[in-house]
């Protein structure tokens, strides 16, 4: 019935559970409902994002003009070539090259320092400008009401988006070098994967507020 | 969701799954490149924001089914990701339609549907108060 | 790797779960058993319970007279915003899911344990530390805003806020996990034979609870922490004075808090579910028809939203979508109602505690309920919103239903838990108290909001004074009631009667382990041919048929 051979070794199947595909599927189905988690709580945001974008079009058509559009741009690049990594890095796990997943994750890792590093760069400029959210917002460029409004929210979704990266990063890191040191088999790798959904979903997120905040 | 003797589908050879990879990177370059040169036509009204939602969820759909792999696994994983993009869809719509037909008092001043910025929103000097119009007996 | 010897399954269960593997503190700290875990959330949200009600009877003795009684206006504030926040966050949404749930989901599954034991004790440990982070601003004076946290006076005042916010946003996460081990549990840890159509109706409710828990609490945490950063740093999105919209914290914060809820009285029908067939010797009338409503309140209660927000200033089109949504639900409620009483009919009803509680929690929860559908009406939600018709309505449902749903849970499962039994005299008597004293305190209170009294205040015209202070009675009467319970169960715990695995005779699986279980539930993994309440002239063989099937 299962397709885990003798090699499987015993110590990865847990007392409670009848079979490690049965494990398996737990693992991948608490994952996923984890990310469901995330994307609710990132709604939230997009939620206020859509609602004051609306109601205050100009602002934030204005103000998002005014954001360094090609900083959004390398940097969505940067994410969707790290997420394409993590993927090679499971491909690797499934054939137990442990070494090859190491390495492709800390190569994910590096890129997402890349991302940011940029969004330092974009943060520090909006400091100096005085574009910070709420009643910290001191900038002369835009006056409406909408800006201090646009960008607390931008804060808000690339702050936690930032968070997300730097766990994402953690975790990454963290199985990666578990893999290089043989923690994983062909028959049994489901931590690589349950760390490349995780990243996935951070570099899902960021293709929705990259065309949100930066393009339209 | 499968009854306890059911198998998940076994782990075919992975060697294809590399190319998958790799087009679907490229796939995710190319529809990236794409949103932001689209963007740079300033597409009007609803249409920019459709069009710009619309790349992204193609985009979203193509590293949800390949690189999470639901294109080959079981439902369950799939029915989750589904459910909660519904609950997205309710919460954004909902709350969104109620901003969009609201009285215009309910709405921020100078927002869209709403009434003009008057000088005392915002932290504005207070109004000089109307002159009497000898309306008054 | 034998059935357990029927000598066994008559008398106290010597190696169970609170004596195996190990004794002492350090073993329970870090216990990997849903029992023990289920038993250690009992534990913690009877305390909160206690909490919470003891600031309920402060307001009731506040509200004795018209003017300041005991308390000033500002403390009065803190006092109704403190009994909210525990009793929802710390009693209602855990209670039955986390306390009996993860003490009844797995044997009811034919499992040994959840999912993730270890996401299971993080989540307790996570329920202590969002606790303890709000008991901190409660100690340091709580706040005055109402559980409900409404933007911009949240945002502005200069109580304790942040710290229960951020209380509160810890417990969110408690519950995420407890939802998510819940439902991988239920995908993937059944038992042969145990198809979807043959779960105990309890975990079909508890299923449909998780479901909510991990869609709706997010967005919550999310709201709170936008509150709790906008009270910090001014990163205002709320605030009127620079272009924010105050109804928007509104919209977000009843999107969780509508469902939720649904959170606390789903897993009470869960236990209601069970409850009804175990005392009418009766298999549930139209299964099929009370497993769906479950997932059909869960699904429909998210669509409702809005009539919290019906004179909040939110579209009157909007309010319309919402009243009309909101209609949608009472049909599930009402189908499990009917089903309910017809397993009633033609059964063998037995008048004990647990069943006292039913009776109490059917008729709470259908006035309960309609009352609800009432203020689902905008129109008539003019006229009640924000006064004692709302306050007495929720405190049906959550009283009325979810508490006398938890009470029997207690009375039901404390055999099963502790192999002991309750003294069932007592038990009737302090029901009589308990479903009594509710009456006086409440069905007042719609009297009370029908003729224009607030909620939330501290003083009221002088009209009011009689049906307050019968409010007050009878609240009194509760307490005391509550009491008795507390005592004469922690007295049961120790020296109660020996109840055996099944003192009840009751089919549901449950009953099939010895009292208390075994670590492990199962010695050997059960096999299952049919669903659960089954009451049939010849008693089924024992389903232990199998040895322990081969790991690879």
């Amino acid at each position: 019935m299962s397709e885990t051979t003798a090699t499987a070794a015993p110590s990865f199947l847990a007392h409670h559970f009848e079979s490690l595909e049965k494990q398996t599927h737990a693992a991948r189905l608490g994952m996923w409902l984890f990310l469901a988690t995330e994307i609710l709580l990132f709604t939230a945001l997009f939620t206020a994002y859509a609602v004051y974008r609306y109601l205050f079009t100009p602002d934030f058509q204005a103000a998002s003009r005014d954001l360094a559009t090609w900083i959004g741009l390398v940097n969505t690049l940067v994410l969707v070539t790290s997420s394409f990594t993590v993927a090679m890095g499971y491909g690797r796990a499934v054939r137990g090259d442990g070494k090859g997943t190491r390495a492709l994750f800390l190569v994910s890792v590096l890129l997402a320092l890349v991302f940011l590093g940029f969004k330092v760069v974009e943060y520090s400029h909006h400091f100096h400008a005085g574009e910070l959210p709420g009643r910290l917002y001191v900038s002369t460029r835009l006056q409406g009401p909408g800006a201090p409004i646009f960008y607390a929210l931008y804060f808000l979704i690339t702050g936690l988006h930032a968070v997300h990266v730097v766990v994402g990063m953690t975790i990454l890191a963290v199985i990666g070098l578990r893999a290089g040191r043989g923690a994983y088999t062909r028959e049994y790798h489901v931590p690589v994967e349950l760390a490349g959904l995780y990243w996935h979903l951070v570099d899902l997120i960021w293709i929705f507020v990259f065309p949100l905040v930066y393009l339209i | 969701m499968a009854g306890p003797g059911a198998v998940a589908p076994v782990e075919h050879a992975h060697a294809s799954h590399v190319a998958r990879y790799a087009i679907v990177w490229i796939a995710l370059l190319a529809l990236t490149f794409a949103t932001w040169g689209l963007s740079r036509f300033h597409i009007p009204g609803g249409w920019g924001v459709a069009v710009a939602l619309g790349i992204a969820t193609a985009k979203s759909a193509l590293v949800a089914l390949f690189f999470m792999h639901l294109w080959d696994q079981r439902g369950a994983n799939r029915l989750v990701l589904v459910t909660s993009l519904v609950f997205v869809a309710l919460l954004v719509g909902l709350t969104l339609s109620d901003s969009a037909t609201r009285f215009p008092l309910s709405n921020p001043p100078g927002s869209e549907g709403a009434l003009p910025v008057g000088p005392t929103d915002y932290g504005g000097p207070p109004p000089v108060p109307p002159r009497d119009r000898g309306l008054t007996p | 790797m034998n059935p357990s010897p029927a000598s066994e399954l008559q008398g106290y269960n010597p190696r169970n779960y609170l004596n195996s593997p190990a004794t002492g503190l350090k073993s329970w700290l870090t216990t990997l058993d849903h029992k023990r875990i289920g038993v250690m959330f009992l534990v913690a949200v009877t305390v909160a319970f206690a909490l919470g009600g003891f600031f309920a009877l402060l307001i009731r003795l506040e509200l004795l007279t018209p003017g300041p009684t005991i308390v000033d206006a500002m403390t009065y504030n803190r006092l109704f915003t403190l009994h909210g926040v525990v009793m929802i966050f710390l009693f209602m949404i855990p209670a039955i899911p986390s306390a009996f749930g993860n003490f009844l989901l797995p044997i009811m599954l034919g499992a040994k344990d959840v999912a993730f034991p270890r996401l299971n004790l993080l989540s307790f440990y996570l329920y202590l530390a969002g606790a303890s982070v709000a008991l901190y601003g409660m100690v340091h004076g709580g706040a005055d805003t109402g559980w409900t946290f409404y933007t911009p006076y949240s945002t502005t005042t200069t109580t304790k806020v942040v710290p229960i916010l951020l209380g509160a946003f810890i417990l969110g996460f408690s519950s995420i996990l407890t939802g998510l081990n819940f439902i991988v549990t239920t995908h993937t840890m059944r038992a042969p034979g145990m198809t979807w159509n043959r779960l105990p109706l309890f975990v079909w409710s508890i299923y449909a609870t998780a479901v909510i828990q991990i869609l709706a609490t997010p967005v919550l945490g999310m709201t709170l922490l936008l509150v709790a950063i906008e009270h910090a740093f001014g990163w205002g999105i709320f605030d009127p004075a620079r272009g924010g919209d105050p109804v928007l914290f509104q919209h977000f914060f009843w999107f969780y808090s509508h469902p939720a809820v649904y959170i606390m009285i789903l897993p009470a029908m869960a236990v209601m579910s069970e409850v009804v067939c175990a005392f009418s010797r009766k298999n549930i009338f139209g299964y099929k028809a009370v497993a769906y409503s479950s997932l059909g309140i869960a699904f429909v209660g998210f669509f409702t939203w809005g009539h919290h927000l019906f004179t909040s200033g939110q579209s009157t089109l909007t309010g319309g979508v919402f009243g009309v949504l909101s209609m949608f639900v009472g049909i599930f409620t009402a189908i499990k109602v009917f089903n309910w009483t017809a397993t009633l009919y033609r059964g063998s009803i037995s008048f004990t505690t647990p069943f006292a509680y039913f009776v109490g929690f059917l008729f709470f929860l259908v006035f309960g309920g309609m009352t609800g559908i009432a203020l689902a009406t905008m129109s008539l939600d003019v006229h009640w919103h924000d006064t004692y018709f709302v306050v007495a309505h929720f405190h049906f449902i959550m009283v009325g239903a979810t508490l006398m749903a938890f009470l029997a849970a207690l009375h039901y499962w404390l055999p099963k838990m502790t192999g002991r039994m309750y003294p069932e005299n007592w038990g009737l008597v302090a029901a009589v108290m308990v479903v009594l004293g509710f009456n006086f305190t409440f069905i007042p209170q719609f009297l009370l909001g029908n003729e224009g009294m607030p909620r939330r205040y501290f003083s009221y015209p002088e009209r009011f004074w009689a049906l307050n202070v019968a409010s007050t009675a009878g609240a009194s009467v509760l307490a005391i009631g509550l009491v008795i319970v507390l005592v004469y169960l922690l007295v049961a715990i120790r020296r109660g009667a020996v109840a055996g695995a099944n003192p009840w005779g009751s089919r549901g699986f449950e009953w099939d382990t010895p009292s208390p279980p075994p670590p492990e539930n199962y010695e050997t993994t059960p096999v299952y041919t049919h669903g659960p309440h089954e009451y049939h002239e010849d008693p089924e063989p024992p389903r232990h048929a199998a040895p322990e099937p081969k790991h690879v």
